[in-house]
């Protein structure tokens, strides 16, 4: 009798006990009930949210915020758009008090050209933050000095970039996330930006990430709902395969079929 | 009268409001927002205590989609 397998691993992140690893945005979808219908579907349990200026009251409220309310999964504040530790650790506390969460996806962009993070300013956010009682989730290059200093400054949990934001180019450098996976067998890795294909996820998983958080390959599909569907499989299929132990590679052919008895058998000089 | 900076706008206030009071005069009625005054966090617990001066930057922010 066959039995479906699935991942029998919940997981631990900021406190909290989750069984989907798939981390998404809530930007850049066509419409609200097309981001709804998306981050539902994708079974995320963690949604990024942002905070901007917001005009003076009409009396309207906020509907995107009445949605993701409704949701009833965590809520994970960034501090995009921050350049510096001080822009971003005050963005940080004023999402503390509208969201009523501790968590922080700490952003503190170094390169306007690429949204590559500034390390520098990232770590010095990092340690006020945490003294500050935030469970930072930073956002960070696949540089594996970086993330040891990170993880010097008390993350529990690190976010390196697959690639650009945005850019939906995959996994860059497979070998540096594979070594700071090595390094740190017990943080909470989660690959974050420049995934754009289920293929991506799937392979930052087998990798031995925790998870991974995206939204523009999603958002942008021309289907971001039946793309947000893909992702959840994508992120299964990648855990599961992870969990099942990916062979060894090997240099040469080897043939799977076996050779003893094979019929017609071709004698080659 | 003073004039601050409320999220990148020119606006005129009268002297001496505290955090609680131009929130009033700036008619902001939904809630859900939190507010900095020249880049650094004022809580809500520190709002009637935190006077503006001529000069301020004020950032109001409030939920938006991220990624």
């Amino acid at each position: 009798m066959t039995k479906k397998l699935e991942s029998n691993n919940t997981w631990q992140i900021g406190g909290k006990t989750l069984s989907s690893r798939l981390l998404i945005g809530s930007a850049l979808y066509p419409s609200p009930a097309n981001m709804e219908d998306a981050i539902r579907i994708s079974g995320a349990q963690i949604v990024t949210v942002s905070l901007r200026r917001q005009a003076a009251g009409e009396g309207r409220g906020n509907p995107f915020w009445d949605i993701i309310k409704s949701l009833g999964i965590e809520v994970l504040p960034n501090t995009a758009g921050s350049h510096s530790a001080k822009e971003a650790i005050t963005t940080a506390q004023m999402a503390r008090e509208v969201f009523g969460t501790n968590w922080v996806k700490l952003e503190v962009i170094g390169d306007q050209y690429n949204l590559q993070p500034d390390p520098f300013e990232t770590v010095k956010a990092a340690e006020v933050l945490i003294k500050e009682g935030f469970e930072v989730f930073p956002y960070t290059t696949d540089d594996l000095v970086v993330a040891k200093r990170l993880a010097d400054v008390g993350c529990k949990i690190i976010m390196p970039w697959g690639s650009m934001i945005g850019s939906g180019k995959g996994l860059m450098n497979p070998d540096n996330l594979t070594a700071i996976r090595k390094q740190f067998p017990d943080l909470q890795l989660v690959v974050d930006a420049g995934i754009g294909k289920p293929s991506h996820a799937a392979q930052a998983m087998e990798l031995g990430y925790d998870g991974v958080l995206l939204n523009s390959a999603i958002a942008l599909a021309q289907d971001p709902v039946k793309m947000a569907d893909a992702f959840r499989l994508a992120v299964e299929a990648g855990r599961l395969g992870y969990e099942a132990g990916v062979m060894k590679e090997r240099e040469f052919a080897s043939p799977s079929t076996p050779t003893v008895g094979t019929p017609f058998w071709h004698q080659f000089n | 009268m003073i004039n601050v900076s409320v999220n990148g706008e020119v606006k005129e206030l009268e002297t001496n409001l505290n955090v609680s009071q131009m929130i009033e005069a700036l008619e902001y009625k939904v809630k859900g927002f939190a507010v900095a005054v020249n880049t650094t966090f004022v809580p809500i617990a520190k709002y009637d205590e935190t006077i503006i001066k001529e000069g301020d930057t004020i950032d109001i922010l409030a939920p938006v989609q991220g990624g």
